[in-house]
């Protein structure tokens, strides 16, 4: 028996299968963007916008020990010295971006963290940054 | 429904789709291999099955898993690389699915080295995203 396929149903297939695949990625992208804008609606911190290759914060053991200093002094009253949180929340291990903790940083939250626009850098902030990441 | 409710949804769906792909690949690999017609016929039955069910069930596991973190489809460290796996393995497991509905009957058909190559990656992409799935959730 003659179990060849033909060579252009073989290449429908594959096309069929490819068309599929796009379509399940683009509705993920679809429904995400949706979700994102309805949480951006829903609260006071903007989602920030996520690309494939996304450069990361530079970060020293040098980099960490400065913004652990910064830390101290602009932070620790209301995240704790260990920053595991009192008035302001615990923050090891959180699962943003690098660019979204400068953006808290620099932006603070409306009616929650003040702005350190003003009174950090922005090489403090990348050091700030670099700490706050260092937090497991 | 919360964050954590939908998380817990994820973690009840997600499993279903892990085990059933990888099953399917043993199941149809281990197909082409047996002599007897009506055991190859049964496991490329249960392959099909297996990956039809597999690929349904990567579709509540998607939508939970992205209500749960409200829309990231990257996120950073351990949840970025979980996506940098889930992403190209919902894509192929999708597409396998639709190219083994209409591949028809495997059981009179020599190997599909390319399927089972893919059905491989597939199961490797999968593995990598429960790998760092259960770091996020267990991990240091």
């Amino acid at each position: 028996m003659d179990t060849s396929i033909p060579e252009s149903a073989a290449g429908a297939r594959i096309a069929l299968a490819a068309l599929a695949a796009v379509i399940a990625l683009a509705s993920s992208y679809g429904l995400s963007l949706g979700l994102r804008r309805a949480a951006s609606r829903t609260s006071h911190q903007q989602p920030t916008p996520e690309a494939w290759f996304e450069t990361p914060t530079p970060s020293s053991p040098a980099l960490v020990a400065q913004g652990r200093k910064l830390f101290l002094a602009s932070c620790a009253h209301c995240h704790g010295a260990d920053a595991t949180g009192d008035e302001g929340p615990d923050l090891h291990g959180v699962q943003v971006s690098d660019r979204y903790i400068s953006n808290i940083i620099t932006h603070g939250i409306k009616g929650e963290m003040p702005s350190f626009r003003k009174k950090l850098g922005r090489d403090e902030i990348v050091r700030l940054t670099a700490y706050v990441r260092s937090l497991d | 429904m919360n964050s954590e409710m939908w998380a817990k949804m994820h973690g009840a769906t997600v499993h279903f789709p892990i085990a059933l792909i990888l099953c399917s690949g043993a199941l149809d690999a281990s197909g082409f291999f047996f002599p007897g017609p009506a055991m190859r016929r049964g496991l490329h039955a249960a392959g099909y099955w297996t990956t039809m069910l597999g690929a349904l069930g990567t579709v509540p596991a998607v939508v939970s898993g992205l209500v749960m973190s409200k829309g990231v489809m990257l996120g950073h460290d351990a949840l970025r690389l979980h996506h940098l796996f889930v992403w190209p393995a919902f894509a192929l497991i999708v597409g396998l699915a639709i190219w083994r509905a209409l591949a028809g009957d495997f059981a009179t058909k020599k190997a599909p080295t390319g399927y089972l190559a893919t059905v491989g990656l597939a199961a490797v992409l999968i593995m990598g995203a429960g790998y760092w799935g259960g770091e996020m959730m267990l991990g240091h």
